[in-house]
């Protein structure tokens, strides 16, 4: 019993590297700014989150069953300029809700066709998949940003707040909340890690691996969806790029993620604590007025001390950041 | 010979890894051009003993003396520029450089200072027709390009081209097919007897070690229970050393009552398979024998319902025809597999020991919407105890338990629910005595409930042993149906070939 007590509390701080990183940070960036720790900032700091938030946690279901995705940030954009284009049309909110989930269910389906049905790499596919769909955005929009009508209580989600917390985090959180009870603690999560590390041991014990895998990607279809709701109803328009600025810091986020617990594993707690991570680095380096163009070394240079952690600390020659 | 002084003597090995005495007090001797065998349960301390020979390991105590002359190897180049070489289990290679790079890494002729690779191809080409164990071998393609036994193969060249005295290979046929190892055995046999060189060889397969070896050492709890010389070796003095019981009890007894048919196959054909007609009953154990690829995997695959390219036939349990041969399916209905090749087939290796036992019926494990781990961890303890699985802890990573500890956690995994067949594709290869005995028990006490086993197995004394009736396979065909006094070596092997 004493043993099991110790153990656990062991766990507790193990492999919590980037939880202390992050607290770190954010002790780091309120010393020298005085505009960090304002409950504006707070709020903004949120609302980046809530979108790539979501978009990481699509990205961690569909890396756990062993594929990959590197074309749900063009989707969002193309998504949002849709959601725009049939609001200024006329039809009600709620429909062109649904309808961009639906959207985003079918963009994955696509993704889930080529790779699972077709038994295309993934990373290849779903770069075709994104080229194509920049091309489609462009071919729409010319390059310029999509305005319309559209009902006032669009941007309720997008902006409104309860106290300093967006209702944009609160649907983050509340769908963050659902899919952690989906992959760790439901038996369909757990068939989801199998396919993930051995799809065809997977098959010797009844679990069909095509079409859980397709599942993951129609799951990260409807998140992709949601992303492009709150994303929709923060900028109240459709830009051409959109999407753009998730692209990398989500796909960062979930191999982050993957070096806390069990390192070289993707999962959901780790994915998130990247995406706020990364979104803290971003928000605080605006904050100490450092030139955008260092954002993006300092974000690469992390990208890189991670995945080369996950390398040094796995002990067999295989192991490493989960399988592209 | 018998005059010659030996070329290696251990007097008083020990080693202690904390509170284990891996080797306890081991003393023998090897003269020139033995092969050597060294044979104990997994935990006898025999990898330690050859660590410590080969400068892998420093024992904590003990003399060695190698040619005349006492010696104490720091580090194992000490033993390698001394003529001994070791050949490990799993292959440590270069894999992005070729073959012929990897076996002489470090050894490489040099035109100045850069390596003349036509020069390094050339010598590698000349030492795989020396030693001819597997002549096709490609020695100019990346190593990651190889499969294992190929790689294998690099490593033993490897070793060879140290031209080493002592030459010590731990399980050298594990990986490899048919045809190689028995190249590899009378290779070692030819070495022996023309250049003299001395082998140790260690593998959980008796039969070959009894084949190939002059002299075979024992090891049980990291003491040398003794050493048996040619005339004396037999299979069952081996077996009662290394476990402590006599051979009679090795093999459960077989069975008295055996009832209705559970299990029907009636004229399957595949790809690869002919007019299969078989029949397990409850209470008996079906064995299936061939030669490899004759066709007994592709049975058992076929009746689980992997690989479904079913071209005929029928398969009824319990006089039931079954419409869907689809995996989940028959996991329904109590059929279950036991997969060959664990790592590959069987093993979860990112999810814990307790994931992996509850895997397979998890859907019966928890009715409920959401797992909870604490009950997992409870209900996986349980379970792993029923099956004397030994490990450190139920939330520990499955790759650090051992083989014979891995394949008991696939068969608690299945057997959390009730089987009607039991199907098993090579059980025990790679794992230690004792735990196959154990797996033998398990599948007498199954059988005791009136359940029907189907085995497939490579190990012919172990078919004998264990089956109530074998049927023998050649070339995708049944071609005999043995039972009771028929069950024998001879005419099993007259039916394979």
């Amino acid at each position: 019993m004493n043993n099991n007590k110790k153990n656990s509390l062991v766990v507790l701080f193990k492999n919590r590297e980037l939880l202390f990183g992050f607290v770190l940070l954010v002790i780091f960036f309120s010393v020298l700014s005085n505009s960090f720790f304002t409950t504006s900032n707070i709020t903004n700091i949120l609302l980046t989150t809530s979108i790539g938030g979501v978009l990481a946690l699509g990205l961690t279901l569909v890396m756990m069953t062993g594929d990959f995705d590197l074309s749900f940030a063009s989707a969002v954009g193309l998504i949002n300029i849709f959601i725009l284009i049939f609001l200024d049309k006329g039809f009600s909110l709620w429909f062109v809700f649904l309808f961009a989930i639906i959207a985003g269910i079918v963009w994955a389906g696509i993704n889930g066709i080529l790779v699972v049905k077709l038994g295309m790499h993934a990373f290849v596919a779903t770069i075709a998949t994104w080229t194509v769909c920049k091309g489609i955005i462009y071919w729409i929009s010319g390059g310029a940003t999509y305005y319309g009508d559209y009902p006032k209580s669009l941007s309720i989600i997008g902006r409104g707040t309860i106290g300093i917390i967006p209702i944009s985090s609160i649907i983050f959180m509340i769908i963050t909340i659902m899919i952690i009870l989906l992959a760790n603690y439901s038996k369909f999560g757990r068939r989801m890690y199998a396919v993930g590390n051995n799809s065809e041991a997977a098959e010797y014990v009844g679990i069909d691996s095509k079409k859980t895998r397709m599942i993951a990607f129609l799951l990260e279809g409807s998140l992709i969806g949601f992303a492009a709701i709150i994303l929709a109803s923060k900028l109240c328009s459709g830009p051409a790029s959109g999407g753009d600025g998730f692209q990398m810091n989500v796909i960062a986020s979930a191999f982050l993620g993957a070096t806390v617990f069990r390192p070289g594993l993707v999962n959901i707690g780790g994915s998130i604590l990247g995406i706020f991570l990364l979104s803290v680095i971003e928000n605080g380096l605006i904050m100490l007025n450092v030139h955008f163009y260092f954002k993006y070394i300092i974000q690469g240079l992390i990208i890189i001390a991670a995945v080369a952690f996950i390398s040094l600390r796995s002990k067999k020659k295989n192991e490493g950041p989960p399988i592209i | 010979m018998k005059n010659e002084k030996p070329i290696l003597t251990c007097t008083k090995f020990d080693k202690h890894f904390g509170a284990t005495h891996a080797v306890n007090d081991v003393s023998f001797s090897l003269n020139r051009g033995d092969i050597f065998g060294l044979v104990g349960e997994n935990g006898a301390g025999k990898s330690t003993l050859i660590k410590m020979i080969g400068g892998e390991c420093i024992p904590d105590s003990g003399k060695m003396i190698y040619k005349n002359s006492e010696v104490k190897w720091k580090k194992s180049s000490d033993a390698l520029k001394n003529k001994i070489s070791i050949v490990h289990q799993e292959p440590l290679l270069i894999s992005s450089l070729n073959g012929a790079d990897n076996i002489f890494l470090n050894k490489e002729h040099t035109k100045g200072v850069i390596i003349d690779e036509e020069e390094v191809l050339k010598k590698a080409k000349l030492l795989l027709k020396r030693y001819p164990i597997y002549p096709d071998l490609v020695l100019d393609k990346n190593v990651d390009e190889l499969l294992l036994d190929e790689k294998f193969i690099v490593e033993i060249l490897k070793a060879l081209s140290y031209e080493p005295d002592i030459l010590i290979l731990d399980e050298p046929t594990a990986s490899l097919p048919k045809k190689s190892s028995e190249r590899l055995l009378s290779l070692l046999e030819e070495l022996s007897k023309k250049e003299k060189k001395t082998f140790i060889y260690i593998s959980h397969k008796l039969e070959e070690a009894i084949k190939v070896c002059n002299r075979i050492m024992v090891l049980r709890n990291g003491e040398n229970v003794g050493i048996l010389e040619k005339e004396d070796i037999e299979e069952n003095k081996l077996i009662k050393m290394m476990i402590n019981q006599d051979y009679e009890h090795f093999y459960p007894k077989k069975s008295e009552n055996i009832g209705n048919t559970i299990l029907r196959v009636e004229n399957l054909n595949t790809e690869a398979l002919k007019n299969i007609n078989i029949e397990v009953k409850a209470g008996e154990i079906v064995g299936l024998y061939g030669l490899m690829g004759a066709g007994m995997n592709e049975i058992a695959l076929s009746i689980f319902g992997i690989h479904n390219d079913l071209k005929g036939g029928t398969i009824s349990l319990h006089g039931n025809k079954m419409h869907k041969v689809e995996v989940s399916n028959m996991i329904k209905k109590g059929v279950f597999l036991i997969p060959p090749d664990k790592h590959k087939y069987g093993l979860f290796d990112t999810f814990t020991v307790a994931g992996n036992i509850t895997l397979a019926h998890i859907y019966d494990i928890f009715p409920e919407l959401l797992i909870s781990k604490v009950i997992e961890n409870k209900k996986a303890e349980k379970q792993a105890h029923k099956f004397n699985i030994k490990y450190g802890n139920i939330g520990q990573l499955i790759e650090e338990l051992s083989g014979g500890n891995q394949q008991k956690i696939i068969l608690a995994r299945w057997l959390f629910k009730e089987c009607e067949i039991l199907i098993l594709v090579d059980p025990t290869v790679g794992i230690d005595i004792g735990a196959k005995r154990e797996i033998y028990n398990l599948l007498r006490d199954l059988t005791k409930k009136n359940k029907g086993i189907l085995m497939v197995s490579s190990e012919i004394n172990e078919i004998v042993g264990i089956s109530d009736k074998i049927y023998t396979m050649r070339r995708g065909r049944i071609t005999a149906e043995l039972e009771k006094e028929k069950i024998t070596q001879e005419n099993i092997l007259k039916n394979i070939l």
